[in-house]
């Protein structure tokens, strides 16, 4: 489980690579989509074509780019980029869980594992916690320049079809349904159907915010409904642990 | 936008993301965080996602921005992704329904 076991793993460093593309490209299938969408708003964005476009070098996360271009027509500077921090948060849960594995690599890999750290990759190397160091790190950095490499390709395909695209196929609401989709393959339990109906409900309301506010606002109420049921949930379940006993 | 107020909201979203993904791995290695924040975390991809949802509905033109075509849209989408889990054929149904209903009325 160190550095020092080289000897120990007898598999080549490409056999490595080639068996994390083979793990990593199925999970793409299902990006690719969102990354055609993306580049359309990107096309679509109040930005430069150049700066939005960017965002896949400099940010590299789907639902931060795709907020960051289409908001840049209504927002400001500060609740666009507190709106991508909040929507970002979710990679802090990725990085507390990977983080022991991270613990006895070089340092370089340290700096720069956590660039490519989309929901994929987490996915896909949070079940291999159990690889040898150097075997999980060439496994990590394949398939993280993979996704890095596929999904700015993906990109760049959508700019260059949604330039093309007549408005009239609304294809400014493939986004929002993209979001839509995105919420309900993430609900994985009751409190999390809370916090979706609160945030976009409290969202709904405070639309008249200044500044796209609402979605602050929104998502600040959707995080502490999901969090209050979560606790009322189990609070519940102790309850009825409990009076289970005393039968 | 200008370039220069896009090219900085650009680079801060980058820098924030990069933080976010990086602030335990490089600096905090071995402290784990407390149990009261992973758990209000995981409700933090619902919540955010639903809001910006409505946003992107409303367009930056508040209540008046939301039309009962893209709301049906995304209602389709919602149920096909609940039933299929697959999120192309969400994508496709939403479209589909899109087209559909703007082609009635």
């Amino acid at each position: 489980m160190s550095d020092h076991d080289h000897s120990s793993h007898d598999q080549t460093g490409r056999d490595i690579t080639r068996a994390a593309l083979r793990a990593a490209i199925p999970l793409f299938i299902p990006a690719i989509p969102f990354g055609l969408v993306l580049g359309v708003a990107i096309t679509n964005s109040a930005m430069p074509t150049t700066v939005a476009w960017s965002t896949n070098i400099a940010v590299f996360a789907g639902a931060a780019q795709l907020a960051t271009v289409s908001l840049a027509a209504t927002a400001t500077w500060l609740t666009l980029v507190a709106t991508a921090a909040v929507i970002n948060l979710r990679h802090v849960m990725y990085s507390a869980a990977l983080s022991p594995r991270f613990n006895d690599q070089p340092r370089w890999f340290r700096w720069v594992g956590p660039f490519f750290l989309i929901d994929q990759l987490f996915a896909l190397m949070s079940v291999r916690i159990d690889m040898p160091g150097p075997v999980w790190r060439r496994c990590y950095l394949s398939a993280g320049i993979f996704y890095f490499s596929s999904w700015t390709t993906v990109v760049t395909l959508g700019m260059l079809a949604g330039s093309s695209i007549p408005t009239e196929w609304r294809l400014d609401v493939a986004p929002a349904i993209m979001f839509a989709g995105l919420i309900v393959m993430g609900l994985a339990n009751r409190p999390g159907i809370v916090a979706a109906i609160v945030g976009a409900a409290v969202c709904l309301l405070a639309l008249d915010a200044p500044n796209n506010g609402g979605v602050l606002v929104g998502a600040i109420s959707g995080v502490s409904a999901g969090y209050l049921a979560d606790v009322a949930e189990s609070r519940r379940a102790e309850q009825r642990a409990a009076t289970a006993r005393h039968r | 936008m200008s370039s220069f107020a896009a090219i900085a909201a650009v680079l801060s979203v980058g820098m924030i993301t990069y933080a976010s993904r990086a602030g335990l791995i490089v600096f905090l290695a071995d402290r784990p965080l407390p149990a009261n924040i992973t758990r209000a975390l995981r409700y933090v991809g619902p919540a955010v996602l639903s809001a910006l949802t409505v946003n992107l509905v409303a367009g930056g033109q508040g209540i008046d921005g939301v039309e009962f075509v893209e709301v049906a849209a995304i209602g389709v989408a919602v149920v096909i992704t609940a039933v299929t889990r697959n999120l192309i054929a969400a994508l496709a149904a939403g479209m589909t329904a899109l087209w559909l209903l703007l082609w009635l009325f």
